[in-house]
């Protein structure tokens, strides 16, 4: 199971990022041999629909729970379509700190929000 | 004769010289481009306006004959098309209606569908002139169509065309002004009115359109603008001062020439000027 993280910088130690569809990177752990690996966000400069292409990147590295931040309505139906989890990334300040709340079940499952069907 | 009227900056004065020209010029044509909020049909008192809308399509996929390649998603630059796990999301308000993404479709899956984005209206002032604008649908995108379409025109017979134009350089300012003979750029002698009148006076002389300038609100600020347009050769057509009377009449909703006659012919030398400049070239 993979589970992706929007992050500044690489690795486990760098501060997380408040931003979905435009943050610097993702970093993704793959929680059965904790490989840890960076990819860069290609999306953040697009002019519109980075949401939504963010998604379409992160599904390629086959990340089936998402930590992310306030989504917008773009990336709430991409990631229903992907079938990826979003879970919220509260407010922890490292990659490593919100993995360690994410594996002690601290993260809340982001339950799909009513009233935002304008897409 | 098609006349833009633009700014870079919102609140220059550009609908108060569109109405002025449209009142002042006879068998002129006046049309509201600003279609995100349209205002001349206030100033000019528009009666009996009848309304048709605008229309834009956007792709509906085939799930039958989609085998999700991705190839439409890869295309549109917009990101209005998204191939996810088991089916395509449409974002229908990011679609540009390009017709790309059937082109791209080795399947033959996609097909469009039409939605309103807003309406034009058509009608006349109470000073007779002829008057057209648009209107946008509030969480729309983009006004190109309606623009597109509001300039639309069966027969000129003669008649001159004044567009009041969005502020700024966008996508929908460069529909407003495709096509015409001339633009009026309007701006204010300040800092803030010169930095973006240059990127107009950039956008217009990289489409070949023929400019002039109207220095609104003349008094207030500095002389940077005119030390401009000297350095840039841009001429100057008129200037209306900074007075108070004048703000009066527009904050009224009145068109100022209308109640300050001695402008009247400020208008129309104006647009002579243009007329005659445009004979010569």
């Amino acid at each position: 199971m993979k589970i992706s993280i929007c992050s500044k910088k690489e690795g486990l130690d760098s501060l997380i990022d408040e931003r979905f569809g435009r943050t610097e990177n993702f970093t993704i752990i793959d929680m059965d041999t904790m490989i840890v690996e960076t990819i860069e966000n290609t999306a953040k400069n697009e002019a519109s629909g980075a949401g939504g292409e963010a998604v379409k990147l992160i599904s390629k590295y086959n990340v089936d729970i998402a930590v992310v931040p306030h989504l917008g309505p773009k990336a709430e139906k991409a990631m229903e379509a992907f079938e990826i989890k979003t879970v919220s990334q509260e407010d922890y300040k490292t990659v490593g700190e919100v993995l360690e709340a994410y594996k002690s079940g601290k993260l809340k499952e982001i339950t799909k929000k009513k009233g935002l069907t304008r897409l | 004769m098609k006349i833009a009227v633009l700014s870079g900056k919102g609140g220059t004065g550009k609908t108060t010289v569109t109405s002025n020209f449209a009142v002042n010029i006879k068998h002129s044509i006046g049309i509201d481009s600003d279609v995100e909020e349209p205002n001349l049909h206030i100033f000019m008192d528009m009666k009996n306006s009848a309304s048709e809308p605008v229309y834009t399509l956007y792709p509906s996929i085939d799930k039958e004959l989609c085998n999700l390649c991705g190839k439409c998603g890869d295309f549109c630059n917009y990101h209005a098309i998204l191939p996810a796990k088991n089916q395509v999301i449409i974002f229908r308000e990011s679609c540009h209606d390009c017709g790309g993404c059937k082109l791209v479709c080795p399947n033959g899956a996609i097909t469009y569908k039409k939605r309103e984005i807003g309406k034009i209206f058509k009608g006349r002032s109470k000073y007779n002139t002829e008057l057209h604008y648009g209107l946008l649908n509030i969480g729309e995108m983009s006004g190109v169509k309606i623009i597109d379409q509001l300039k639309k025109y069966s027969d000129l017979d003669g008649k001159t065309i004044f567009i009041d134009s969005p502020p700024g350089t966008s996508c929908a300012t460069v529909a407003a002004v495709e096509d015409v003979d001339y633009a009026v750029i309007v701006s204010e002698p300040t800092p803030f009115g010169v930095s973006d009148m240059k990127m107009v006076v950039e956008m217009l002389r990289e489409m070949k359109i023929p400019l002039g300038l109207i220095i609104n609100k003349a008094g207030l600020g500095d002389e940077e603008i005119y030390h401009y347009c000297e350095d840039e050769n841009i001429e100057i057509l008129g200037e209306i001062p900074f007075d108070k009377k004048i703000a009066e009449l527009y904050a009224d909703g009145k068109i100022f020439s209308d109640s300050l006659p001695e402008y009247q012919d400020f208008f129309s030398d104006i647009y002579k000027k243009i007329a005659e400049g445009r004979r010569s070239l």
